[in-house]
């Protein structure tokens, strides 16, 4: 009997009863506290997990627009010193570094493309030429809108841009053994374990973004993809404190988080889950002493923020928390990040999110590629996924099935 | 413009509505016989709601009434009975005042005139004069209620083309008499004409009684013309109209407006939680349980014309995605739905819902004495006197205490005091079922880790929760009893006298013998000649009437 769900249920067997009766009558829908074996948690934030290190510990990396700031003379330099001229020195660094931007109805459209509308990545490249992109370069941006040309559509392109950046080379990170090897490579995770894989917090780091959102504190009251997020359903439960064998689903859902007066996330909210397959997952998995350990399975995470909308692929996922008895849900999702849906993420945050959250795009894709350790491709032999780890937290929430609208009651 | 049209106004109807009802004795209609102290009122202020939906029903739905109104007065539980008690203060005409232009330049405007007016002045009715009649032909019945004399009409339109030379536009002055008819005691008060021989008030009288009691709004056209050809004077005439109005949708309105108001609902609006211990209540959530609890309601007594006492024990609830985090269920619909709880479930019947629950709380700890205060006032109609000035209630206040865990040790540690003890006795056993809930209505098995007993004894029979206490109230003659007696007063608008016990006690048999069934009973009282009683000598004085203790000073 799981020890989540309402006290009521602990009672006398009342809980079995229930079942019983609720599986019995075609009338009766679900009771207080719902199916007592089945228990779902919203995911209000999942972030890249730091070790938790002081910010100061390492030194952080340059973004493009200071790699582009100290490549300047010491007059032009003086001519961008304050932070009121921020704006126009990375209007200064797009022009000398050759960046393009074209928006459909406002530059020049080839016939057949909508503006506003989404575009491929082959239209992409014919507005490019249209607009004086560099042949063959350019791709969609600004939510598939827009075509540009910029060091985070095309890193290779700018290699200058990428010197100077360092990974991250401190001993701990968060993750855990995914590959069962202690390699050189490996980190020690936070408790000690040998063999952490978590190569994308190698490249991630000693970047200024990702250090910051990783930090525990923030990350616990921050909402992401709070408008798309994540739903966890472990269901076939006798027990949630000890369960040999639980089923877990992971959804992602159409509604946003509710949230409470005080800002956390609401809990017993109804989430309707998207029915797109692909946003959907199911692994096994066990609880012990209130920790739930699941296999490893092939996640596809919805993500969406503000302009991003990039689906997290994360291969051999495997997702470790703590369910707690105040109906709240903490752990770790761990697995190898496509680099493909990483790399769309750092895309679309476009090379003005670049400059702002002081990201090398340049240097991160170099960092990527260098360290990825996930998935080879046997005909190019390289890596097309990275180990990772992020953290997550959730409250109790129920899975709800589309249905259709019902009709309303009288008045 | 605006300060002109308002002058206009205020030298013509308005002034004289003003004057009207400052010396209520004004009323042109309510003059025609002076009402004895013992009889039935004749004059009733129309509730927000009643306001509301008389707008919409002659103008649409999409013209916005928007302002305060003046509160409505709770007397003996009932705005209903209240509506006859009160009158319009000068600061509260000020906002009908206000309310009314608000709603007349909507009708006047360029988005509704065309549908709404229909007419302007043009080459053969150059002064608008014709437009105007033709305007106030058609709509003065509706917001008066009645027939309007000819000259009636000629007066309004001329008022309208005056008003039009001063305000600089036809719609201008048309809008501003408008407004004046809104802000009149005609249509701001109900006012009951006696009809011939004085016993029964006359058809138009008789038709907005029906009206409002029925669909809670003005007599529709059909209604209007039954009282115009004396059919609500006929036995077989009144039976088709109401038939009639029994069988249209509009009955909802009627049944939720008896419900909202014998329950108290209006209360839901200004109900408020601590948000640290309840974050699942928000004002939106509060306005939700209001309509679950009154959508139930008609989901029982009219969709399924079922027994207003299995209201106390029905497993259906209508249901909504904002109320699953207070009932603890997934909701995966997008509208309102029932949804049934299967047996043995914790939530059965009108008590273990959120709004009564939250309702009869504390803003931060549920209360017994206060759920138990409130279903013996409504729902059993037993009044309970207020608690001794002097009573210390520190005791029962203190949550944090140390040792007395739970609400129901710290209330029998409460009643060392016999004077407290005796009303406790009687309140407290119905709050304490219900300490399962907790002060938003969310069901819980424990009080600071303490086990929650829910057991007591109701009408000398033992329960185990609310679920039981549901059962007990089911088979009370005092609920069906107290249902009986409170619509009978929310269709009257009083208290019953000596002189209406046997009529009333003929109800509550009729009620018996037709199932309990709600729609029964308005239909009885809607065919009943003393609920169209102009003026009814009664053999004592009318019994004390006090506005209702505020229930959350009883504290407890």
């Amino acid at each position: 009997m799981g020890s989540l769900a309402n006290g009521y249920w602990k009672q006398g067997g009342v809980a079995a009863s229930l079942v019983l009766v609720a599986g019995m009558s075609t009338a009766a829908d679900a009771p207080t506290g719902a199916r007592p074996d089945v228990h779902a948690f919203v995911l209000s934030n999942i972030w890249f997990a730091s070790p938790g290190e002081p910010a100061n510990a390492l030194p952080l990396n340059d973004g493009g627009v200071e790699i582009f700031y100290k490549s300047l003379s010491p007059e032009e330099q003086a001519k961008y010193a304050t932070s009121d001229k921020r704006q126009a020195l990375e209007q200064e660094m797009a022009r000398r570094l050759g960046f393009k931007i074209a928006a459909p109805g406002r530059s020049k459209t080839p016939a057949g493309i909508v503006p506003g509308a989404m575009l491929t990545p082959e239209q992409a490249l014919e507005i490019g030429a249209l607009n004086g992109f560099p042949k063959g370069r350019g791709k969609p941006t600004y939510q598939n809108r827009t075509a540009a040309y910029t060091s985070c559509t095309n890193p290779e392109d700018f290699p200058a841009l990428a010197e100077g950046f360092r990974t991250y080379d401190g001993p701990v990170a968060m993750g855990m053994n995914l590959d069962g090897k202690v390699t050189r490579e490996d980190f020690v995770g936070p408790n000690g374990e040998k063999g952490v894989d978590n190569q994308l917090w190698r490249a991630f780091g000693r970047v200024k973004v990702f250090r910051e959102s990783g930090n525990e504190a923030i990350a616990k009251k921050s909402f992401m993809s709070m408008g798309a997020p994540t739903i966890v359903e472990i269901s076939d439960v006798d027990d949630m404190r000890n369960d040999p064998q639980v089923t877990v689903k992971v959804y992602a859902s159409s509604d946003a988080v509710t949230r409470d007066p005080r800002g956390q996330a609401l809990q017993r909210v109804s989430y309707t889950i998207i029915p797109d397959r692909q946003l959907q997952s199911t692994t096994t998995g066990s609880i012990r002493d209130g920790v739930l350990m699941t296999e490893p399975v092939d996640l596809r995470l919805q993500y969406k923020e503000q302009i991003v909308d990039a689906p997290r692929e994360i291969r051999a996922a495997r997702i470790r928390a703590e369910i707690r008895e105040d109906g709240t849900i903490e752990g770790e999702l761990m697995g190898y990040y496509s680099l493909a849906s990483i790399w769309d993420l750092i895309e679309q945050m476009t090379q003005a999110g670049a400059n702002s959250n002081q990201i090398s795009c340049p240097g991160l894709r170099r960092a990527l590629d260098e360290v990825a350790d996930g998935y080879m491709d046997p005909k190019t032999k390289k890596y097309t996924a990275i180990s990772a780890a992020m953290k997550f937290v959730g409250v109790r929430a129920f899975a709800v099935m589309p249905e259709q609208r019902t009709a309303e009651l009288g008045s | 413009m605006k300060l002109k049209s308002r002058l206009v106004a205020g030298s013509g109807l308005l002034l004289s509505a003003v004057l009207a009802m400052t010396a209520v004795v004004g009323f042109d209609r309510a003059t025609a016989r002076e009402p004895e102290a013992d009889a039935p009122s004749n004059v009733r202020r129309l509730t927000e709601a009643q306001y509301r939906s008389t707008i919409a029903d002659v103008f649409g739905p999409d013209i916005k009434v928007v302002g305060r109104f003046e509160p409505d007065l709770r007397v003996e539980g009932l705005l209903a009975v209240g509506t006859t008690a009160v009158s319009i203060t000068p600061a509260g005409l000020e906002h009908y005042d206000a309310i009314a232009h608000g709603i007349a330049a909507q009708v006047t405007d360029a988005n509704h005139r065309e549908k709404l007016v229909g007419c302007a002045p043009n080459a053969q009715d150059v002064d608008g004069a014709q437009c105007a009649k033709s305007f106030f032909a058609r709509v003065g019945p509706r917001l008066y209620r009645r027939a309007l004399a000819p000259a009636e009409i000629r007066a309004l339109a001329s008022a309208a083309v005056s008003s039009a030379k001063l305000v600089g536009t036809f719609d201008g002055g048309l809008s501003t008499v408008l407004a004046g008819m809104m802000t009149s005691p005609e249509f701001l008060f109900r006012i009951d004409a006696p009809g011939k021989g004085g016993a029964q008030v006359d058809g138009y009288s008789k038709a907005s009684r029906l009206s409002y009691f029925l669909w809670n709004t003005a007599p529709d056209e059909a209604l209007l013309k039954a009282a115009a050809n004396g059919a609500l004077d006929t036995p077989e005439g009144l039976a088709k109209e109401v038939d009639r109005m029994m069988a249209s949708p509009r009955l909802t309105d009627g049944v939720r407006a008896f419900f909202a108001d014998f329950l108290r609902l209006d209360d839901m609006a200004t109900l408020t939680k601590d948000t640290l211990l309840y974050p699942a209540f928000s004002p939106a959530v509060a306005e939700a349980a209001r309509e679950q609890t009154l959508r139930t309601i008609v989901d029982h007594v009219v969709t399924r014309d079922g027994d207003y006492r299995d209201l106390f024990t029905s497993r259906r609830f209508a249901m909504t995605k904002a109320l699953g985090p207070i009932y603890d269920i997934p909701v995966s619909k997008s509208g309102w739905y029932i949804h049934e709880f299967p047996e043995n479930d914790p939530r059965s019947g009108l008590l273990t819902q959120a709004s009564l629950l939250a309702l009869h709380s504390h803003p931060g700890r549920t209360s017994p004495t206060l759920r138990g205060v409130g279903t013996l006032e409504i729902l059993l109609c037993q009044k309970t006197p207020p608690p001794p000035p002097d009573v210390n209630f520190s005791v029962v206040q203190d949550v944090n205490n140390p040792t007395l865990k739970t609400t129901r040790e710290r209330l029998q540690a409460h009643l060392t005091n016999e004077q407290c003890a005796t009303c406790h006795r009687a309140t407290d056993p119905i709050g304490l079922a219900l300490e399962q809930f907790d002060g938003a209505g969310t069901f819980r098995t424990t009080e600071r880790g303490d086990r929650i007993d829910v057991s007591g004894k109701f009408e000398r029979q033992d329960f185990n929760g609310a679920a039981e206490l549901g059962k007990i109230l089911r088979q009370s003659p005092r609920v069906s009893s107290c249902l009986v007696s409170s619509v009978w007063r929310y269709a009257n608008g009083r208290d019953p006298g000596p002189a209406d016990a046997a009529d009333v006690e003929a109800m509550k048999r009729r009620f018996t013998d037709d199932g309990y069934r709600v729609t029964a009973l308005m239909r009885t009282i809607a065919l009943d000649p003393e609920f169209y009683a102009y003026s009814r000598p009664q053999p004592s004085p009318e019994p004390k009437r006090q506005a209702s203790q505020d229930k959350k000073g009883r504290n407890s």
